[in-house]
This record gives structure tokens, C-alpha cells and sequence, in this order.
């Protein structure tokens, strides 16, 4: 799979050229070519293992590529230490320096900077007010909660104006709601301040939620380089498809295939599907067909739907109900917006499945 | 103790080492608050005149010298053994840090008569220093090394050197790498991220390993009666003279309570001086 190249090359702020990184005999990068656009927020979606966070160290200068370039500003900085970067970096930790107080971490970047004291003194208390933590400056980071530490590391990584924002997993350690206004909050300033950002997360809701790009990543390699709204809606492949969201894996089978459109049969329902990821397969093969919850709904068994089955399973999620259906001996997930769905569609109720049919993704069969 | 039902017996034989330890003690402070009787090893009555005695500046002497090298060698140690300890811990050759751990490791086991006698070997009038300055023609006659504070202090150092590379290792491979990486992003070089982070930090283990240190060469026996040869006297020289040459058993005990007394002063105090560094959270 080819990353899509949709950044001009005069804005690219940060570009990863055929990056290759080994671990001994682990090939962790394979080959990967990236283009972060200047101001763009791009973000490193894969599972644990798949290369992602060894990106981003090669692009702060922890790990040195074993083949490849990378480059910052059109600069290239295979063999620039960190520390002559200019990049700004958040750890999954913080990282804060523990005999430091707030104000002397968010001037540690200036210091090094040899900023003359009064602007310093200026710029951190720009940087604390800019994340809300005026009146801290005196504090050691111990005496601050979880959300205020990761405030003043992301204080710390702007305050010296970096070239490009690298954010390691910053979200990992905060509890769901703090973790929800701190991305927002990190994504205004973004925005408003114009920064180049790569961000690692595991996380795929996170990753459809804040970036302008996002890249999957598995094995060594990105599987699929798009928009949120891309991504979710037309996987790349497989992995990307069960990876990104909740989707459903059924097996159907191919019955006419045009230059752009396959349709493919799955039970008595025709399913449409776009052509390209299924180029070369004979009519009738079979396919993988990944539906998302949300494409499903549930009718009663005797209205006409593509697939029969009984509800083994309600999850109650306030706005939406979840529901479990086994049809076949697979267990199907199905989102049904509103509450209506706990009443109506009872544990043990048989019910129908129709699919809405034309937004669904297919892949020759595994 | 339904919760923990060996504990009890785990913790026996602890218990049954600590009571002996506890009654040789007592022992120690029985005997120093007692009378000695020239020409008997029976000591006289209860009194006071031992501690007394601790103040006459023969003895008073003794005790300020054994300060001054313990608190020489342990500055010297931790000097020297601060790189080797950074080395052991930033070291990502395995095969280097094998070696590393090797050197580092190995004095612990020889025991301190056997490392003494090296260093005989080595600062004696004759010994390696001395021929090789004199072959090379940097010097006419031999230095005097043995028999000196130097040559103490020195034997002192190789002695003390694992103990104080080792809690120095443990201290400095608790700091997250991120802070250092952390302070490189922010544009510190090499220098000053050693200086303003993983200095500050490793000050813990410092301490420790500093106080350790102090209190390993007070109570040093074999280095300081081969090397001092007894023109360089400690403590622990001066108990084994009273003891076994004059029989004075009291007041052995006199300066075995006063030496511990100063122990806990000395490591008292550096632990009160060190208190504000306690509240870093290295994690």
C-alpha cells in the first residue's frame, strides 16, 4: 500500500523518506515514506509493536535510522543530535524534571536557548497562562495532579517554539474525561498556534478524533494514510478495516464486478462495494465483506433482511444500544441509535438484519 | 499470622542472630563502663573514668585521624566510582558491561587481607610505583608510600570502591531515560544534561552510597594496621593494641562504644543534611 503524497513538497515540514529501522534481526520500519504538511496534525495510529512510537524517536533523534532519510524544514537530520532539532516533544509520562519547579521546567528549553532572563521570565508565563496554569509557577511537579503535570509538559515542549510537536501516547495515563478536554484543549492551541504535530496513539478513536491525517500502521509498515473520515469509511485493507472502529467480518460472494462498482451477494441481500480492492477475483469468489455496526439495522424476522438471528446480548451505552446477534454461529455487532432497541429487541427476540448497501468495504476472502 | 504462616519461622533464625548480636553488645557496654585491673583479665568495678580517659589527646587523636580518612576516602571513592557507575548503567554492549561489572565486582570477593597485600606490593619502596618512577628517572630515591595517610587512603579507596559503585548503579538506573531524553528535545547537549538532570537526580544515591562508604572505612582494620603499619592509626588499630597487647578490655569496649557513637553522629548527620533531596521522586 502506497501512502497517498496529497502534501505539496514545499509545505512538507517533516518527511520520512524510505526510513528503514532495525532491532537486531526485527525489522521495526520497513521502508516508510511520510509527508507531514507545516501546521498539519498527523497522527501514528497502530497496536503495540507496529513501528509507530520508533517513528516518532527517529524523528526526535532518540534512534538513528538504519537506512532512509528524515528530514525537518527540508533539513535533513540523519545525523543531528537531538538537542540541535528544535523539536518539541510530550512523553507518555510527562517526563517532568522532579527538582524542578513548574516555572524552572518551562524555562529549561530557554535556558538552553540562552534567552535573555526578562523575555524567559515573559515567555513561560506567556506558556502557563496559554495552559491555564497561572499562579503554579512555584510548584514542584509532585504537588500537581495528572492533568496539570501533562499541562505543564505541553507548556515546556511550546514554550521554546518548536519546528514540530511530537506527542508520545500523551493521554494514556489520564482517566476518560480529563482525557477527552485535554484533547480538545491540546487541539485549539494547535490549531491556533499553527504547529506541525506527529502523534503516537493506540488509541483509534483518538486518532479519528483529532488528526487532520491519520497514518495506520502495522508491522513495520503504514497500511493506509488518509483522513479520519477516509480511513473509517474506505479501508485500505483488512487490518485497517478491523483495526479502525467496530466492524463486522462476513463472508460473501462475488456476483458481478464493473471497472468501479462489485456487488456482492450475502445471503439474499446485494451488497454494493467500490471495485478497486477486489480487481483480478473470478465472479463468485468469496469475499470478506466489513460492515460497521452502525451500516446494520434490525428489523422484525418476518420484514425481508439479509440475515437472520437471535439477540444473545444488550449493551446499554445511554445514547446508542449495542446488541450482540448471533446469526450462524457468528456473533454479530449491531448499533442502533437511541433506546428504543432494549425494549423492543428483548435477549433470546429472533430478529432481521438489513445493511445499508452501499457503504460497506470488501476484500478477497483471508 | 493466618495471613503469613511462615513468617515466623523465615524470620527465626534473623531473630536468633539479632538476640546474639543484642547480648555481645550489651556485653561491649558493660565492659566499657568497668574499672581495668592491670595484670588481670577480670575487669574491676563500675565507672566512668574510660570515657573520660576518650578525651586525652593520644586518643582524641586517634579518633580526629580516623574522621579525616574515612571522610578523604570517601570523597575519593565516590569520585572514582561515579563514572564507572554511569558507565555500568549507560553501557549497551553487554559484553562492555560484563567486563565493567567484572572489574567493579571482583575486590568483593578477594577480602581485604588479600587486596591489602597488593597494595603492599604496589607502594612499597621497591614496589611497582616506586621502580617504575625510578626506571623512567622522574625520581632518584624511593617516595614514601607506605606507612602514610596516602597510602592508606588509597588501599582504602580499592576497598570501598564496589560498595560505593554499586549503590551509586542502583540509584542511577532508577532514573527514567526519559528525563535525559526529555532535556535533549528542550536543546541541552550532552554536558548540560548531565549536569542540570542526571547529576541532580543520581544525588540520592550519592548519599547513599557516600554515608555507606563512610561508615564501610571506620570500622577498617587490616588496610590501616598493614599499610599504616602503625604510624597511621584508626580505631579499630588502637581496640586491637588496648585489647590483645595490653589486655585493657575495658577500655577496648570504651572506644568500641565511642567509635559506634561517632558512626551514628557522623551518618546521622549527612542523612539530616541530605533530607531535601529524599522528597525527589526519581520515578
Amino acid at each position: 500500500m502506497k501512502p497517498s503524497a496529497n502534501v505539496e513538497g514545499e509545505q512538507t515540514a517533516v518527511h520520512f523518506d524510505a526510513v528503514t529501522k532495525r532491532f537486531d534481526d526485527v525489522v521495526a520500519l520497513n521502508a516508510v515514506t511520510l509527508g507531514v504538511g507545516r501546521s498539519e496534525f498527523v497522527t501514528l495510529l497502530g497496536p503495540s509493536g507496529c513501528g509507530k512510537t520508533t517513528l516518532l524517536k527517529l524523528a526526535a533523534g532518540f534512534l538513528g535510522p538504519d537506512g532512509g532519510s528524515i528530514s525537518i524544514e527540508g533539513k535533513r537530520m540523519n545525523d543531528i543530535p537531538t538537542y540541535q532539532r528544535g523539536i518539541g516533544m510530550m512523553f507518555q509520562n510527562y517526563a517532568l524534571f522532579p527538582h524542578m519547579s513548574v516555572a524552572e521546567n518551562v524555562a529549561y528549553g530557554l535556558k538552553t536557548r540562552r534567552v535573555p532572563r526578562v523575555e524567559r521570565d515573559k515567555r513561560v508565563a506567556d506558556a502557563l497562562a496559554l495552559v491555564k496554569l497561572k499562579g503554579m509557577e512555584n510548584r514542584k511537579p509532585r504537588q500537581l495532579s495528572g492533568g496539570q503535570q501533562q499541562r505543564v509538559a505541553l507548556a515546556r515542549a511550546l514554550v521554546i517554539n518548536p519546528t514540530v510537536l511530537l506527542l508520545d501516547e500523551p493521554f494514556s495515563a489520564l482517566d476518560k474525561s480529563l482525557r477527552t478536554s485535554m484533547q480538545v484543549e491540546l487541539r485549539e492551541i494547535q490549531r491556533k498556534l499553527g504547529l506541525t504535530t506527529i502523534f503516537v496513539t493506540h488509541d483509534q478513536g483518538e486518532a479519528l478524533s483529532m488528526s487532520d491525517r491519520v497514518a495506520v500502521m502495522s508491522e513495520g509498515r503504514i497500511r493506509q494514510l488518509g483522513r479520519p473520515v477516509d480511513v473509517y469509511r474506505s479501508p485500505a485493507d483488512p487490518f485497517v478495516a478491523s483495526f479502525v472502529g467496530d466492524n463486522n467480518r462476513l463472508r460473501g460472494q462475488l456476483v458481478s464486478m464493473q471497472a468501479k462498482q462489485a456487488i456482492v451477494a450475502l445471503g439474499d441481500a446485494l451488497v454494493k462495494v467500490s471495485g478497486e480492492s477486489l480487481s483480478g477475483l473470478e465472479k463468485s469468489a468469496a469475499v470478506d465483506l466489513f460492515v460497521r455496526p452502525e451500516q446494520f439495522s434490525v428489523v422484525a424476522p418476518e420484514e425481508p433482511c439479509a440475515i437472520k438471528g437471535s439477540v444473545v446480548a444488550q449493551i446499554y451505552q445511554g445514547g446508542h444500544v449495542d446488541l450482540q446477534i448471533e446469526c450462524a454461529g457468528e456473533r454479530l455487532l449491531v448499533r442502533s441509535p437511541g433506546e428504543q432497541a432494549v425494549l423492543r429487541w428483548p435477549m433470546g427476540a429472533p430478529v432481521g438484519i438489513g445493511i445499508q448497501a452501499d457503504r460497506c468495504s470488501a476484500f478477497p476472502a483471508a | 499470622m493466618n495471613q503469613q504462616p511462615f513468617l515466623r519461622i523465615f524470620t527465626a533464625p534473623a531473630t536468633l542472630c539479632a538476640i546474639g548480636f543484642l547480648a555481645a553488645m550489651v556485653a561491649v557496654l558493660q565492659y566499657s563502663l568497668r574499672a581495668y585491673v592491670p595484670g588481670s583479665l577480670d575487669p574491676g568495678g563500675f565507672t566512668l573514668a574510660n570515657f573520660a580517659d576518650l578525651l586525652k589527646p593520644l586518643y582524641a587523636r586517634v579518633f580526629l585521624d580516623t574522621v579525616v580518612v574515612c571522610a578523604m576516602t570517601a570523597v575519593v571513592t565516590l569520585i572514582v566510582g561515579y563514572p564507572l557507575a554511569y558507565a555500568l548503567v549507560r553501557v549497551e554492549q553487554p559484553v562492555l558491561r560484563s567486563i565493567l561489572l567484572v572489574i567493579v565486582v571482583t575486590p568483593l570477593f578477594l577480602g581485604e587481607v588479600v587486596r591489602t597485600y597488593a597494595w603492599i606490593i604496589v607502594l612499597g619502596n621497591n614496589g611497582f610505583i616506586n621502580s617504575l618512577l625510578m626506571s623512567l628517572g622522574i625520581i632518584g630515591k624511593p617516595l614514601q608510600l607506605m606507612f602514610t595517610p596516602f597510602g592508606v587512603v588509597v588501599a582504602l579507596v580499592h576497598v570501598t570502591l564496589p560498595v560505593m559503585v554499586i549503590m551509586l548503579a542502583a540509584g542511577l538506573s532508577h532514573i527514567d531515560r526519559d528525563y535525559s531524553r526529555a532535556a535533549e528535545s528542550l536543546g541541552a547537549g550532552p554536558i548540560r544534561v548531565f549536569l542540570t538532570v542526571t547529576l541532580p537526580l543520581s544525588l540520592p544515591g550519592v548519599v547513599a552510597g557516600t554515608t555507606t562508604a563512610f561508615a564501610w572505612t571506620f570500622s577498617a582494620f587490616a588496610t590501616p594496621q598493614l599499610i599504616g603499619g602503625g604510624r597511621v592509626n584508626m580505631i579499630s588499630n588502637l581496640v586491637y593494641q588496648l585489647g590483645f597487647s595490653s589486655f585493657n578490655f575495658p577500655f577496648a569496649a570504651t572506644l568500641c562504644v565511642a567509635g559506634l557513637a561517632l558512626t551514628a553522629l557522623v551518618l546521622g548527620l549527612l542523612q539530616l543534611a541530605s533530607r531535601p533531596l529524599q522528597k525527589i521522586e526519581v520515578h
